[in-house]
């Protein structure tokens, strides 16, 4: 039981990660508050996908001088399609952070507020 | 892979999260979150994922908390949660 | 709406943790993820694409639709925010702001 639970620690922390992201997306009012939850969110799942690509005992991938031509074992190397991956969410997460800023932005110049229950009850009152 | 440091990274990694996600100052809060992205950067590196480390570093944590920042200075600071 | 969302990690947690137990172990050299198509790109990537960084070579070579692709989603992420966040002239879109 111990054992199993030593060899999968990096789940437990990606989980963790994810649990606490999913609670700021859903349980703070502030709209940044949520932002900031999908943050993490997003950061457990990269996580997760780059603990999937490693091997125990390899190297980093880039090849070394004398496995150049072919003759290059994939034990002493990390997997490399993971992090490809990851490299192409990472950017995509930042673009979407930013629209999603742009619209923060947008919804405190017609409510000047940013908590989610304020804006609720000025939508209420005004009728909308 | 070395074990040590990685449980010490990811120790770091879920204080900064909790931190980030209670702190009511916005500003804190957007700071927090960009130590947040520099200890998953570290944490890359040490599982092997260069290019996905430095990409982190850079886009991450420095282009992210540029973002945060803006959008807070043209918004509003306080936070009641 | 606290308790609620408590709930819902919880349960979430729950799920994720039945789920973890048919993961591979951390750093198995044979798991699912790396015997199909990895091994190519690690032994092929200097005959075919001339780069001994591996992640480089798929990115740019192998996978190049794929970063074309992302490329098409920074730019309409720009496109999207510079049209919410422009300043408006008179007379033009009175419905936000």
């Amino acid at each position: 039981m111990f054992e199993y639970i030593v060899s999968k620690y990096n789940y437990w922390v990606y989980i963790f990660l994810m649990m606490l992201g999913l609670y700021g997306m859903i349980g703070k009012k502030n709209l940044v508050k949520k932002l900031i939850g999908m943050n993490i969110f997003q950061v457990a799942i990269i996580l997760f996908y780059i603990s999937i690509g490693s091997k125990v005992g390899a190297s980093i991938p880039i090849l070394t001088a004398e496995d150049l031509h072919g003759s290059a074992n994939p034990l002493h190397y990390m997997n490399p399609l993971p992090h490809v991956l990851m490299l192409t969410a990472i950017v995509v997460g930042i673009a979407t952070t930013g629209v999603a800023l742009g619209i923060i932005i947008m919804v405190y110049n017609r409510y000047k507020t940013l908590a989610e229950d304020e804006i609720l009850e000025i939508r209420k009152k005004s009728g909308v | 892979m070395i074990l040590p440091l990685d449980l010490i990274l990811l120790l770091f990694v879920v204080i900064t999260g909790i931190a980030a996600l209670q702190i009511k100052d916005l500003l804190g809060a957007t700071i927090i979150l960009g130590s947040f992205s520099f200890f998953m950067c570290l944490i890359y590196t040490e599982m092997g994922a260069v290019d996905v480390a430095f990409t982190e570093a850079c886009v991450g944590a420095g282009v992210g908390t540029v973002l945060f920042i803006a959008a807070v200075h043209k918004t509003k600071r306080r936070s009641k949660d | 709406m606290k308790v609620f969302a408590l709930l819902t990690v919880i349960i979430t947690g729950v799920m994720l943790v039945y789920g973890a137990e048919d993961f591979p172990k951390w750093g198995d050299p044979n798991q699912p993820g790396s015997v199909h198509v990895a091994p190519r790109y690690t032994q092929g990537t200097y005959i075919e694409a001339g780069t001994p960084n591996i992640v480089t070579s798929v990115v740019a070579d192998y996978r190049g639709y794929d970063t074309m692709g992302e490329t098409t989603v920074i730019f309409t992420a720009g496109m999207a925010c510079i049209l919410m966040l422009r300043k408006k002239k008179r007379g033009e879109g009175e419905s936000n702001v």
